[in-house]
């Protein structure tokens, strides 16, 4: 034990006195580890955090066009709409025997760069977005009315536009906003809701009509609408799947949800490979460094092991302060990742929420955090190898003349 | 019996073109218990080899070292460590005390090597040697002769039976040589530790009753320059 207390007070001593090395090493390794995690689980939240926020929906009847767009547009409100159904089509799609809910949308506006969005009051009353959850209106309030100019507010925008109950506003014309673009229609905030963490909270929700009959828009598409958002009994998706996709020339069925987000995140594979791979490569420099460290401390106490070895400390001592000394420089490494990973998620998960309303768990340590620690703790230890076997097969009388 | 006896001690270097210089040859020398002696000899002539291989730290080619009744050639090398921990204590020229500890730290890492740590003592010994006040100072801030005298400190912090000083005094002024000298050789007297220095200043070996010269003790006449660097 008081070997072990000894060579880790020298590691602490060692550390201190070459402050500089050491926190280049410690921020090398820290920066490899956090990095390699924060790709790591960004990459799992998100896609769980977008499976979480598809806002309880089996899939979406769009215009004929690529499903992953109809999916971003209608439910990530990102992306444009690849064209318009009829309102015949909703019609149709809804008196399917094998669909449980369906709800129509209307897309083309918005409000200073937040997307207005029609639809129905049934999707505020009868949807659950997630399992068991309706959506809720902060009180006072409610949702608008079919047959007005009325608008209830998404959490998000809310807040950021400063909304409140009873504020009116010109909604402006395209999805992006343009201050040349405004309609002249004015509308009544009637509602607020309460957050969902999802994109819902991005948007400003007003009746069908409203934006069928917006100022200025086509009279001819007053009856058509973007999309429709569809919960499907059973497996009638493989039937509806053949009837419009394999079968109709007219719409596209966006379904099942996960698999099109799935792909989604396919796309994104070489970034990841890229992230993993750089974080490799600043493990490969982490440990590089710690052992440049060990080694430049070592040449530079050379003289200090020999007065150790003169007082009366064994090679075990003087070695294990070189253990010491890397174990102590991986785990302030580790917990440097974990810092710079945690930053890192949350930098990440505030940027997605804020762009699309997506909410991302908060990082935790879990397995796979302890897993990288871990693993920064044995690239130090193999780092510390080669010096501490050196110095440990180094006699005193090679320490005290090196010459020999 | 002897406390310290050596006998036939020999030692040699090979040289880089292969050539084995001799560089110890000590037939006989022995000391008793609280004895102390000077050592006297011009640099580079063997004296610091002879007192590593005392210490344990040097491995004779030949010969025998008694220590207490103990034979260090039959030590393994733990053993050897135990005896540098506890029963000797050394005392090198340029002092070499631990930059980054400061001076309470410096004899608390010496008590600790030998398994104890007793931080009174510690402090005790340094109002001793009179820098009690200083006892949280690095090396680095403390004069030359404040830093040997924390050296004295550490030697003898473990009350070793031998304490080996190899050139003590050969980076002081005259005044800081005095007062070292003294205060090692009372410490010693005090804690009955036998005490052997070497010295090639004559002015400091005068001030022993036993003194040798090592031009005497060690057969080698010519042993070329191949002293174990000095630490």
């Amino acid at each position: 034990m008081a070997a072990i207390s000894v060579s880790l007070r020298l590691a602490r001593r060692a550390l201190r006195q070459n402050l500089l090395s050491t926190l280049v090493a410690v921020f090398t390794v820290s920066l490899s580890g956090g990095l390699f995690l924060g790709a790591w689980k960004t990459k799992q939240s998100v896609k769980l955090a977008f499976a979480h926020s598809a806002g309880g929906f089996d899939a979406v009847l769009g215009a004929r066009g690529s499903q992953l767009q109809i999916v971003l547009n209608a439910l990530f409100h990102l992306e444009n709409s690849p064209g318009n159904l009829d309102w015949e089509q909703y019609e149709t799609i809804r008196s399917h025997p094998g669909v449980s809910e369906a709800y129509p949308f209307a897309l083309g506006d918005n409000y200073l760069g937040y997307r207005l969005v029609g639809t129905i009051p049934e999707l505020f009353l009868n949807h659950q977005w997630r399992s068991g959850k309706n959506y809720q209106v902060r009180s006072p309030g409610r949702i608008f009315s079919d047959s007005a100019k009325e608008a209830l507010v998404g959490a998000e925008v809310a807040r950021e536009l400063g909304l409140q109950l009873g504020d009116r506003f010109h909604p402006y014309h395209g999805l992006e906003y343009n201050p040349d673009r405004k309609h002249n229609d004015i509308y009544l905030v009637v509602g607020i809701l309460e957050p969902t963490g999802t994109p819902t909270d991005q948007v400003i929700w007003i009746p069908l009509r409203g934006v069928q009959t917006m100022e200025g828009h086509d009279p001819e598409e007053a009856n058509s609408i973007s999309g429709v958002l569809l919960n499907l009994k059973g497996s009638s998706g493989l039937a509806l799947d053949v009837k419009y996709n394999k079968q109709g020339d007219r719409a596209t069925l966006a379904w099942p949800v996960p698999a099109i987000l799935s792909s989604f995140f396919n796309r994104f594979a070489w970034l990841e490979r890229s992230v993993a791979a750089l974080a490799l490569l600043m493990a490969l420099v982490g440990g590089l460094i710690i052992l440049a460290t060990l080694r430049t401390t070592m040449h530079e106490r050379r003289r200090e092991f020999a007065v150790l070895r003169c007082m009366g400390a064994s090679r075990t001592v003087v070695t294990g302060s070189i253990l010491w000394q890397s174990i102590l420089l991986s785990a302030f490494g580790a917990l440097g990742s974990w810092i710079i990973y945690f930053l890192l998620s949350m930098a990440v998960s505030s940027l997605i929420h804020l762009q699309i309303g997506v909410g991302m768990n908060l990082p935790i340590l879990d397995g796979m955090a302890l897993l990288t620690g871990v693993g920064i703790l044995l690239l130090g230890l193999v780092s510390a190898w080669f010096p501490a076997r050196k110095l440990y097969r180094s006699s005193l009388q090679e320490s005290l003349n090196p010459h020999g | 019996m002897h406390f310290l006896s050596v006998e036939n001690l020999h030692l040699s270097f090979r040289s880089p073109n292969g050539k084995s210089h001799s560089v110890v040859q000590v037939p006989a020398f022995s000391m008793e218990h609280n004895q102390q002696i000077a050592i006297k000899g011009p640099s580079g002539s063997g004296k610091t080899t002879f007192l590593h291989m005392l210490a344990g730290v040097l491995t004779p080619d030949s010969g025998q070292i008694l220590i207490d009744g103990q034979s260090l050639g039959a030590m393994n090398e733990s053993d050897r460590d135990q005896l540098r921990s506890g029963t000797i204590g050394y005392i090198f020229q340029s002092f070499n005390l631990l930059n980054g500890f400061s001076c309470m730290e410096n004899l608390l890492l010496a008590m600790s090597l030998n398994g104890s740590s007793n931080f009174d003592r510690a402090r005790s010994l340094l109002d001793k040697v009179g820098l009690g006040d200083r006892k949280d100072h690095l090396p680095g801030q403390l004069s030359i002769g404040q830093q040997q005298r924390v050296a004295i400190a550490r030697a003898l912090i473990n009350r070793p039976k031998l304490v080996l000083a190899d050139e003590p005094t050969g980076n002081l002024d005259p005044s800081n040589t005095d007062r070292s000298l003294e205060l090692l050789c009372s410490l010693c007297k005090e804690w009955e530790s036998a005490l052997i220095l070497v010295s090639h200043d004559p002015r400091v070996i005068g001030k022993f009753e036993h003194q040798i010269d090592w031009e005497e003790l060690n057969q080698v006449k010519e042993p070329e320059e191949v002293e174990v660097e000095k630490l």
